[in-house]
């Protein structure tokens, strides 16, 4: 089936475009922003609107438009020119529907010369070598920029920050996903396998340093390969992974100081600064709506609303109140 | 068109008024705003807002800054998706230590509706005394003033309170704003408010503490319910309609959260959105003013760049610049700058910039013993003029008084109250949090049981002392993205304001003592005690162009028109010679229904 093209005013390009793009001097943070992932209530949060962004700074392109693995990966979809009051801003734009959860690349096709989209910093190196633009839509849970042994180590320390590792935690954790109904399995929809028994804060910090905090993504690959290294010469007979919590809190503790035995603070001069990046992230992937990848099904919500009641029983958190339907219970608020 | 009666700069609290005035009227009026247009959801009907209930949005993923020779270089910010991104348009401020610091405090935000967009919408009026407190004070005892500086650099406004008081109303009638005028130490010659939502129970502690502060204060003065901009019933202005449930409208995503649904009252869709579709008004939103180009005394073109950043102008018989007081001052400073003519009107004296004024503020919090579910909750539910009437300034010896209330909604939602941890302002969000590895497993969960749901904190917002050395300028090498210089803020607290901020706090302290209990932990302080002091202004920046009634000691004439051009008025913030005893955005908006009729003379 052919990708839904959404047509929408151009002062909506605009609201972006003029904040990040407009300008006289180089942007100097990353532009993130882009592709724009808009929500769908339309589509009981579904899908996103996504919307693709291109600057023509010279001379107009005669022929613009994307293709990519959103629709059929080699047929150009055309962009349209973004007007302001009848006249051509050197904007182009195209919004197409895509399903929540997926990861896609793609390219623009401009005067027939495949482009890398030269506005948003993701991009993703396929096996044969070829390099795309990317991005990935809203209750996204398959790994973007972490390996496996990356997630692993991360899951552990995060598990050292949060409180969802006891067992009452856990068993309150489980019962909740059990009991996630249809309409709220959308929030998760590759399954709790990648979540262990936590409420996707890796998953969070995964999209995160993939897009929002990229500027933190080298830091977390230089101190994960870091870490593995220490820890595999402190216990050489097990994966880290594996490894007793001992390793970990020991680890934490002596980041928290700053000084780490073992650390080579050439490749990384500060392992306490990686820590608060690690914690801040934590606690934002616990606690902020799960779109971004964390707090799957709103869990860590649930478990502030299930430990938090008063005498007759009724919670004191009650934050399905405020929040759009399918996930929340706002009869107005749309999300 | 591009001939109009009137182009506005700014669409906030200090432009909209004007707007819909003036259309309503017949007029014809452009309103030039830099951010973007994001409407609250379509009602009736299905549709999405721009802005959500969603914390990552509202104060943002982290950023570098990067302004080299800044003494914050390279460490981490944090803004909503209306506030700017101050790599491309910093504030600076002039630190403690002689250096500079790029700051996010003293922007509101850049989008239609300006800082209403995302302020709790504490509405309260000014006391008549706020309005004269040169008059006030002559005779008075001010404590803490070694050279006397109240006496002389206080100003009585050049509008009485009797004379503003009609526009209050008119602006509490279209704006819809909810609260209780009863126990309010201010004259109302009408009571348009909203009835107020139920408050929520955490609340009681503070109204106790209230009453029994009036009494230990021996003004018996009972508090009242604070006005905030929040309609609780339909509200025909502007034609907005109140859910089916009204209390559906207390939720903590509110100050700091533009409100989807629209039910909180910035000057979009209250007082824009009613006129959008007249042929007589329009809006061009994503526009950034650069310069005004004079003749004479007549301000003949407003040059601005569109969406795309190409340079255009329009040209109006009357100029209202209103976007907000730091960037008003700095329009004018950079038109000067490009406009020999227009340089000596404005300079006409040395004022323009100076006398800049933000608020004394603090407060107490505390944990009450018990829990309360706070995600249902608006920005204040109780009020106190105890502070503020004579018979107290007199017996402490400070030159003017203060509104306290209780902050409901903050530290509701889970990640705002790790992110605001220690922190005292938008630039050191999250340092509290990370700079505690010991709050992590089970100590993270002491931390929640202690205080999630259970904190309470009750705030003053208070008069700063004008000095002629608060001031803003141009930055003389920090650039925006344009390239344009960037303001330059210097200001420092003097010695009263410390003063009158440790009286002040002291009494929030005592409402929380009084309704907790002697034992309960309650702390104090004041702004002035934070490490970034010099650039804290809750967001209310005020002054820098004042008014008055002598061209040698003011910028503006008493209708806010600059002296000595013919058609260029100011109408933000900047136009205060004081800054009130309490949040400035009603006196802003009920002085640009002042202007408006004003205007309305002229055209």
């Amino acid at each position: 089936m052919a990708v839904q093209v959404l047509s929408l005013d151009d002062d909506y390009y605009l609201n972006f475009c003029t904040k990040h793009l407009a300008r006289n001097n180089p942007a100097k943070s990353p532009l993130w922003q882009f592709p724009i992932i808009d929500t769908s209530p339309d589509d009981n949060h579904l899908s996103n609107k996504v919307s693709f962004i291109y600057q023509s700074t010279g001379t107009p392109p005669s022929e613009i438009g994307v293709f990519g693995t959103f629709d059929t990966l080699h047929t150009a979809i055309p962009m349209q020119a973004v007007n302001f009051d009848g006249q051509s801003t050197g904007f182009y734009a195209l919004t197409v529907r895509v399903p929540i959860g997926e990861v896609h690349r793609y390219q623009f096709l401009v005067d027939g010369q495949p482009t890398l989209d030269p506005i948003n910093p993701q991009r993703t190196i396929l096996d044969d070598k070829t390099e795309w633009s990317r991005f990935f839509t809203d209750y996204c849970s398959y790994p973007i920029v972490f390996e496996e042994w990356e997630y692993a180590i991360l899951r552990r320390l995060v598990d050292h920050i949060l409180p969802f590792r006891n067992q009452d935690t856990q068993n309150f954790l489980n019962r909740f996903y059990d009991g996630l109904d249809k309409s709220a399995q959308y929030a998760t929809k590759e399954g709790f396998h990648r979540l262990d028994a936590s409420v996707g804060e890796v998953n969070y910090i995964d999209k995160l340093v993939a897009r929002q905090e990229i500027h933190h993504l080298p830091t977390y690959k230089i101190c994960l390969r870091e870490i593995d290294r220490l820890l595999r010469q402190r216990n050489p007979f097990e994966e880290p992974q594996d490894m007793a919590k001992v390793y970990y809190t020991d680890l934490y503790e002596q980041m928290a100081t700053g000084s780490v035995p073992g650390w080579n603070y050439s490749a990384y001069n500060n392992p306490n600064y990686f820590l608060q990046v690690l914690r801040r992230h934590a606690v934002l992937g616990a606690f902020s709506h799960p779109k971004y990848g964390g707090n799957a099904g709103g869990a860590g919500w649930a478990y502030l609303e299930s430990k938090y009641q008063d005498s007759q029983g009724d919670t004191l958190f009650d934050w399905r109140a405020a929040l759009e339907r399918p996930l929340g219970t706002n009869p107005d608020y749309t999300g | 068109m591009s001939q109009f009666d009137v182009i506005i700069i700014g669409s906030g609290a200090g432009g909209a008024p004007i707007a819909n005035k003036l259309v309503k009227a017949g007029k014809s009026v452009l309103v030039l705003e830099k951010g973007p247009m994001i409407d609250a959801q379509p009602q009736p009907g299905v549709g999405q807002s721009g802005f959500k209930r969603d914390e990552l949005l509202a104060d943002g993923p982290e950023k570098k800054l990067n302004i080299p020779g800044v003494s914050n270089n390279g460490a981490g910010y944090y803004h909503s998706h209306v506030e700017p991104d101050i790599n491309d348009e910093p504030h600076i401020y002039l630190n403690k230590n002689g250096g500079d610091t790029a700051t996010i405090e003293g922007y509101t935000a850049q989008v239609v509706g300006g800082g209403t967009q995302l302020y709790g919408g504490v509405s309260l009026r000014f006391t008549e005394n706020d309005l004269r407190l040169k008059s006030f004070n002559e005779s008075r005892v001010i404590q803490n003033d070694d050279n006397d500086d109240v006496k002389r650099e206080a100003r009585d406004w050049a509008i009485s309170y009797a004379q503003l008081e009609p526009y209050y109303v008119e602006a509490e009638s279209k704006v819809g704003i909810n609260g209780t005028s009863a126990n309010q130490q201010k004259p109302f010659s009408q009571d348009v408010y909203h009835p107020p939502l139920n408050p929520n129970p955490i609340s009681q502690f503070a109204f106790n503490g209230m009453v029994t502060l009036g009494q230990q204060l021996g003004t018996n003065i009972q508090p009242y319910r604070p006005p905030l901009a929040v309609i609780t019933q339909n509200h025909p202005a502007s034609g907005r309609i109140m859910p089916a449930d009204p209390e559906s409208a207390k939720t903590s995503y509110v100050n700091r959260f533009g409100d989807p649904l629209g039910l909180k009252s910035n000057t979009w869709v209250s007082l824009l959105r009613p006129i959008k579709d007249d042929s007589n008004f329009e809006i061009r939103c994503n526009c950034t003013v650069t310069r005004l180009k004079a003749s004479a005394d007549q301000v003949n073109e407003v040059f601005y760049l569109d969406p795309a950043g190409i340079e255009r102008s329009a040209t109006s018989t009357l100029v209202v610049v209103a976007c907000s007081a730091i960037e008003s001052i700095r329009l004018l400073m950079l038109s000067a700058d490009a406009d020999s003519n227009f340089s000596q009107r404005i300079h006409q004296n040395d004022l323009l910039g100076k006398y800049f004024l933000t608020h004394c503020f603090g407060g107490a919090s505390g944990i009450v013993p018990e829990r309360f579910d706070k995600s249902k909750a608006l920005d204040a539910d109780w009020a106190t003029d105890t502070c503020a009437v004579t018979s107290f300034l007199d017996s402490q010896g400070l030159w003017a008084g203060a509104a306290i209330y209780n902050n409901t909604s903050d530290q509701a939602l889970p990640v705002s109250l790790f992110r605001t941890l220690g922190a005292q302002d938008l630039d050191t969000l999250w340092n509290g949090f990370t700079g505690n590895a010991g709050l992590r497993g089970d100590n993270l969960i002491n931390y929640l049981d202690g205080n999630f749901g259970r904190g309470l904190s009750v705030s003053f917002m208070a008069n700063q002392v004008p000095q002629f050395t608060n001031r803003i300028e141009l930055h003389p090498s920090v650039k925006d993205k344009w390239g344009r210089p960037v303001a330059y803020i210097k200001k420092d607290w003097h010695q009263h304001d410390r003063y009158l901020m440790d009286v002040m706090a002291q009494q929030c302290t005592q409402v929380l003592r009084n309704g907790l209990g002697n034992g309960a932990p309650v702390s104090g302080g004041s702004i002035y005690m934070a490490d970034n002091a010099l650039a804290r202004m809750a967001n209310h920046i005020l002054g820098g162009a004042r008014f008055g009634t002598d061209p040698n000691d003011s910028v503006l004439d008493p209708n806010c028109r600059a002296w000595h051009f013919d058609n260029l008025y100011v109408t933000d913030g900047s136009f205060m010679p004081t800054s009130g005893g309490a949040n400035p955005t009603l006196t802003i908006q009920a002085n640009a229904f002042r202007v408006a009729d004003h205007l309305l003379g002229r055209l």
